[in-house]
C-alpha cells in the first residue's frame, strides 16, 4: 500500500489554495453581495430582481430558447452517431461527419451570430440565392440555430464516445431473434444509451441557457438572462446587487442539470468488452443516413463559409470582386496583431499551466493515499456547474480595486478554473486505468514517488496530455462568457475584441478575426492529435 | 524521456515567469496613456492619427466603449477606472464629476461657446438625422420620409432601423425630438409604433442604422447626420433628410481622470484632442463649439434644435423609463 508522503502535501496545498482563491471564496463573496443592501442581509434583492418583469421574461426566454435547441440538437447528434456506427456508409463520409460536424468548435460562439446574420440576414448570401429571407434571423431563429452549431459538436462527441461501447453482437441476436426493427433499436441501442442521450440533453441545455456570444450577436429584441446580465453590470446604469442575484439565479439550472447527469448515470451501460460484428448492408437506410449526414454538414459549411466569402470581397453586397484589401488592413492595425498576440499568451498560459494543475490534481485524486483527496472531486463538479460568465463575475465582485484586476493572471486563472472538469475527467479516467501497483513496485525499489511520476506516470500518459493542452487551448482561444468582465485595455483578447468591434458593426474585421482564430485552433488541434494518433501507432507498431 | 520531462518542467516555469512579468508590467505602466472612449470609428481614426503626427504613437491607447458601457464603468468605477483620459458625452461625463469628482482641471484660454467647465472640454457635437437607402426605397415602393412619424407607417415594418437609448446617446437624440415635438402621450405611442416597424433593428450602436442602410438591410434609419452625408459623398444610393421635428444636438468631451498626481502626459494628450484634433473632427462633426469656427453650408442642418435643459443623466434616466414604457 502506497503511504501518504511529503511530495504529495506539497503539491496538495498549491492546488487547495489556488482553488479556494480562485472558485470558492470569489463564489461566496457574490453571494454575499446578492443578499445584503448597505450593511443589512436580505432577501429584498431577489424579491426585487423576481418582481423586474424583464428579468422574469428573459429567464423564461432562456429556458424556452434553450430546450428547443438542445431537443434539436440531441436529435440531430443522435441521428449522426447512429449513422457513423450502426449503417454502413462510406467512411469517407463518416471522416467527412467527423471533421464537418466539430469545426464550429474552434470559434468564438459571437462570431456565429455575425455569419448567421450574413448567411440568412436580408442581404445575406442564402438572401441572395432564393431572393428574399428565409425567416427573420435576429432574436428567437438565430438564437436556436446558433445554439444548435454551438452545441452540436459537444453532444455528437459525447454520444459518440459512448456509442462505440456498444455491443453490436447483441444486433446480431436481436435479428436472430426476429424482432421488429422498432424493438431492435430500442432495446440494443436506444436503451443503452438512454443515459448519455439524457446527459447529451442536459449539457446542451446548460450550454445554450448560459451562453452569451450567440444573444450578443443575434438576439435582437429578445432579450435572455445572459444579456440581462451583461446589461446589469456594464449598462449605463449599473445594479450590482442585481447582477449578484442574476448570477445566482443562472446557478439554479446548473445546479439542477448536474444532479440530473448523477441520477442519469445510473441508466449507463457497461459492456465488459465491446464486441465488434459485420453490420449488414441495407441499401435504403444507407443512403438515407449517408444523405441526412452530408446535408447537416453542407449546412454547416454552407453557413460558416461567410466568414471566409465577406473579409474577400471589395464591398459586400455590392462589388464581389476579390480583394486581400480588408486583410491587409486588419494585418496593418497594429492595434489587431497585438491583440492576437494577447490571445495567444493567454491560450498557451491556460493550456500549459492548465494541464498542469489538472494532470496534478488527478494524480493526487487517484493514485495516492492522501487524506482530503476527495475534494479535488468536488472542485470539478463545482467547476462543471458554474457558467463562465458567472465566473468572470464572481472575479470581478472579489478582485475589484486588487492589483490582479485588468492582468493576464486573472484571465489566465479563470480560464482554469472555467475549464477544468473535462482535461480533469480525461486524466483521471486514464490514470486509473493503469496498473495501480506500478507506485508501490518502485517504493519497493527505493525510487521516490516523484520520479516514480516522472519516469512511469508521466510517460505512459503523454497522449491524454496532449488532449487536455488541445482542450485548454482551444477553449482559451474562444471562450467570451468567461472573460468579458476581466479584460482590460492592456490585455483585450481577439474574442472579446470581436464583441467590441460589433459596436462599430466592422463584420469584416470580424470576420478576419475569426479565420485568425480558426487558423491558429486548426494549427494546434491538428498538431495535438498528429502526436497523439501518432504516438499510439509506434506503439502498436512496437507490440 | 528525460529530455521531454526537463522540458515540460522548463515549460511550467518559464510559464511562471512569463506571468510573473505580466503582473509587473501592470504596475509600471504609466508611460503609456489609456484613452477610454465612446466616440465612433470616425472619431477615433482623427484622433489617433493627430497624436501619431504630433508624435505620440506607442504612448497611448484607445479603448473604445458604447456610451452605455462607457457610462456604466465611469459611475461603477469612479477614480479607480482604468483610463487616465476620457472622451465621453459631456452629459456623462458632468454626471460623474457630480457625483465621483473623478476628473482633474483642464481648463485653458480655449473658450467653449456654452461657456462650458473647468474639468472637461468639448471635442465634438453630433447632431441627428434620418436618412434612406434610396435603392431599397425605389425597389420596396416607399415614398420618401420628411418627418420620424412617417417611419411609423406600417409600409416600413421591419425596414427602419434606430439606435436605442438604453445603450447610445444617438438615440437619445432620437427620442428628444420625439418628446419636444409630440409630448409625453402622443410621443409615446409614435415610439410605440417606431419600434414595433423598426423591430429587430433597434441598435446598440449609434452607428449602427447608417451600416444597415448602407448594406440594404433596412431602407431607412435614424443616426448621425454627417454619416449620411459621408455615405453620399462615397456614391452610395444614401440620402439624408432633416426631419420636422427637429435634429437634436448633443456634445461629447474630453476629461482627464485624477491618478493622485500622475497626470502630466494625461493632460497633454488631452489638449492635443482639443486643439489640433478639433480640426479634422469638426470637418466630421459639423457643429462650432468653440468661439471663432466655421461651418461648411452644406452641413447645417435645417432644423437645428437642443433641448430645453441641460442634459443630465438623470434627465436621461427618465427618457430612458419613457422609452421602455413605449417598448411594453
Amino acid at each position: 500500500m502506497l503511504k501518504t508522503n511529503k511530495m504529495m502535501k506539497i503539491i496538495f496545498l498549491p492546488i487547495l489554495l489556488f482553488f479556494l482563491f480562485f472558485l470558492i471564496v470569489p463564489l461566496l463573496y457574490m453571494f454575499w453581495q446578492s443578499i445584503k443592501i448597505g450593511n443589512i442581509i436580505t432577501i429584498q434583492n431577489y424579491l426585487d430582481a423576481l418582481k423586474n418583469i424583464e428579468i422574469r421574461r428573459s429567464f423564461f426566454n432562456s429556458f424556452k430558447v434553450s430546450f428547443a435547441a438542445s431537443v434539436f440538437t440531441t436529435i440531430l447528434a443522435f441521428l449522426l452517431v447512429y449513422a457513423i456506427h450502426f449503417t454502413t456508409m462510406h467512411r469517407h463520409t463518416k471522416k467527412l461527419v467527423h471533421i464537418g460536424i466539430t469545426l464550429p468548435m474552434l470559434l468564438p460562439t459571437i462570431t456565429y451570430g455575425f455569419v448567421l446574420i450574413y448567411t440568412f440576414g436580408n442581404q445575406g448570401i442564402l438572401t441572395k440565392l432564393i431572393g428574399q429571407p428565409l425567416f427573420t434571423v435576429y432574436g428567437y431563429n438565430g438564437l436556436v440555430i446558433g445554439y444548435v452549431l454551438y452545441t452540436l459538436p459537444v453532444a455528437f462527441i459525447l454520444m459518440q464516445n459512448s456509442m462505440q461501447y456498444i455491443d453490436k453482437r447483441f444486433l446480431l441476436v436481436s435479428m436472430l431473434m426476429h424482432d421488429r426493427p422498432l424493438r431492435r433499436f430500442y432495446h440494443t441501442v436506444f436503451r443503452p444509451m438512454l443515459g448519455t442521450i439524457g446527459g447529451a440533453f442536459i449539457l446542451t441545455f446548460i450550454l445554450s441557457f448560459t451562453d452569451f456570444g450567440i444573444p450578443a450577436s443575434v438576439g435582437g429584441n429578445y432579450r435572455v438572462i445572459a444579456t440581462e446580465l451583461y446589461q446589469a453590470m456594464l449598462g449605463s446604469i449599473v445594479h450590482f446587487e442585481r447582477g449578484a442575484v442574476i448570477s445566482v439565479l443562472m446557478l439554479v439550472p446548473a445546479v439542477i442539470g448536474v444532479v440530473m447527469l448523477t441520477i442519469l448515470e445510473r441508466f449507463n451501460f457497461q459492456y465488459k468488452q465491446a464486441g465488434q460484428s459485420e453490420l449488414v448492408k441495407h441499401r435504403l437506410r444507407d443512403g438515407l443516413f449517408t444523405a441526412y449526414s452530408i446535408v447537416c454538414v453542407v449546412v454547416v459549411f454552407i453557413i460558416f463559409s461567410t466568414m471566409f466569402i465577406v473579409p474577400f470581397t471589395k464591398g459586400y453586397p455590392y462589388n464581389f470582386s476579390f480583394t486581400l484589401e480588408h486583410v491587409q488592413n486588419v494585418l496593418s492595425e497594429q492595434d489587431l496583431t497585438k491583440v492576437y498576440a494577447n490571445s495567444l499568451i493567454v491560450a498557451v498560459l491556460t493550456a500549459v499551466l492548465g494541464v498542469a494543475i489538472t494532470f496534478l490534481s488527478a494524480l493526487l485524486n487517484a493514485r495516492t493515499p492522501l487524506k482530503g483527496r476527495k475534494s479535488l472531486d468536488l472542485a470539478s463538479m463545482i467547476t462543471n456547474t458554474v457558467p463562465g460568465m458567472v465566473l468572470g463575475l464572481s472575479y470581478l465582485f472579489f478582485f475589484n480595486g486588487s492589483s490582479l484586476k485588468g492582468t493576464f493572471l486573472i484571465i489566465i486563472a479563470c480560464n482554469i478554473v472555467h475549464f477544468f472538469t473535462t482535461p480533469y475527467l480525461m486524466a483521471k479516467n486514464s490514470l486509473q486505468k493503469m496498473d495501480p501497483t506500478w507506485e508501490v513496485t518502485a517504493e519497493l525499489l527505493r525510487d521516490s514517488w516523484l520520479k516514480t511520476v516522472i519516469r512511469i506516470i508521466l510517460p505512459n500518459i503523454r497522449p491524454t496530455i496532449y488532449q487536455m493542452f488541445s482542450y485548454y487551448f482551444l477553449n482559451a482561444m474562444v471562450t467570451v462568457s468567461g472573460v468579458i468582465f476581466l479584460v482590460s485595455t492592456k490585455t483585450m483578447l481577439v474574442s472579446t475584441r470581436i464583441k467590441e468591434l460589433q459596436h462599430f458593426a466592422k463584420y469584416t474585421d470580424i470576420f478576419v478575426l475569426s479565420i485568425f482564430i480558426l487558423c491558429t485552433n486548426l494549427i494546434v488541434k491538428l498538431g495535438c492529435d498528429y502526436i497523439t494518433t501518432h504516438k499510439e501507432k509506434v506503439k502498436e507498431m512496437s507490440k | 524521456m528525460k529530455k521531454s520531462t526537463s522540458m515540460m518542467l522548463g515549460t511550467v516555469s518559464a510559464a511562471a515567469m512569463v506571468l510573473a512579468a505580466c503582473g509587473g508590467a501592470e504596475a509600471d505602466s504609466k508611460d503609456q496613456v489609456i484613452i477610454y472612449s465612446n466616440a465612433d470609428d470616425e472619431a477615433i481614426e482623427v484622433m489617433e492619427s493627430t497624436l501619431d503626427d504630433k508624435g505620440y504613437k506607442g504612448k497611448y491607447l484607445i479603448q473604445s466603449f458604447g456610451t452605455s458601457e462607457l457610462g456604466g464603468k465611469m459611475m461603477a468605477e469612479g477614480k479607480e477606472i482604468e483610463a487616465d483620459v476620457v472622451t465621453m458625452a459631456s452629459y456623462f461625463i458632468e454626471s460623474a464629476q457630480t457625483s465621483k469628482s473623478m476628473f482633474v482641471d483642464i481648463s485653458s484660454d480655449l473658450k467653449p461657446l456654452d461657456g462650458g467647465v473647468t474639468y472637461a472640454l468639448p471635442i465634438l457635437g453630433n447632431v441627428g438625422s434620418i436618412f434612406i437607402n434610396t435603392d431599397v426605397l425605389q425597389q420596396k415602393g416607399l415614398s420618401v420620409p420628411k418627418t420620424i412619424k412617417d417611419f411609423t407607417d406600417p409600409a416600413y415594418k421591419d425596414l427602419v432601423s434606430f439606435p436605442n437609448i438604453m445603450d447610445s446617446s444617438t438615440g437619445w437624440l432620437l427620442v428628444q425630438a420625439i418628446i419636444k415635438e409630440y409630448g409625453e402621450q402622443e410621443g409615446k405611442k409614435v415610439l410605440a409604433d417606431l419600434i414595433k416597424n423598426a423591430g429587430p433593428h433597434i441598435e446598440s450602436s449609434g452607428s449602427g442604422p447608417i451600416k444597415k442602410v448602407k448594406t440594404g438591410e433596412v431602407a431607412a434609419g435614424f443616426g448621425l447626420r454627417i454619416q449620411a452625408i459621408d455615405a453620399k459623398n462615397e456614391g452610395l444610393p444614401i440620402d439624408y433628410i432633416d426631419p420636422t421635428e427637429g435634429n437634436f444636438t448633443l456634445t461629447e468631451s474630453v476629461a482627464v481622470v485624477d491618478k493622485e498626481g500622475d497626470e502630466a502626459l494625461a493632460k497633454e494628450i488631452a489638449k492635443v484632442i482639443v486643439t489640433e484634433a478639433r480640426g479634422g473632427l469638426l470637418e466630421q462633426y459639423p457643429v462650432a463649439l468653440y468661439e471663432g469656427e466655421q461651418v461648411k453650408t452644406e452641413h447645417v442642418p435645417a432644423h437645428l434644435k437642443k433641448w430645453d435643459t441641460t442634459l443630465t443623466v438623470d434627465l436621461l434616466e427618465k427618457h430612458q423609463a419613457f422609452f421602455k414604457e413605449a417598448q411594453q
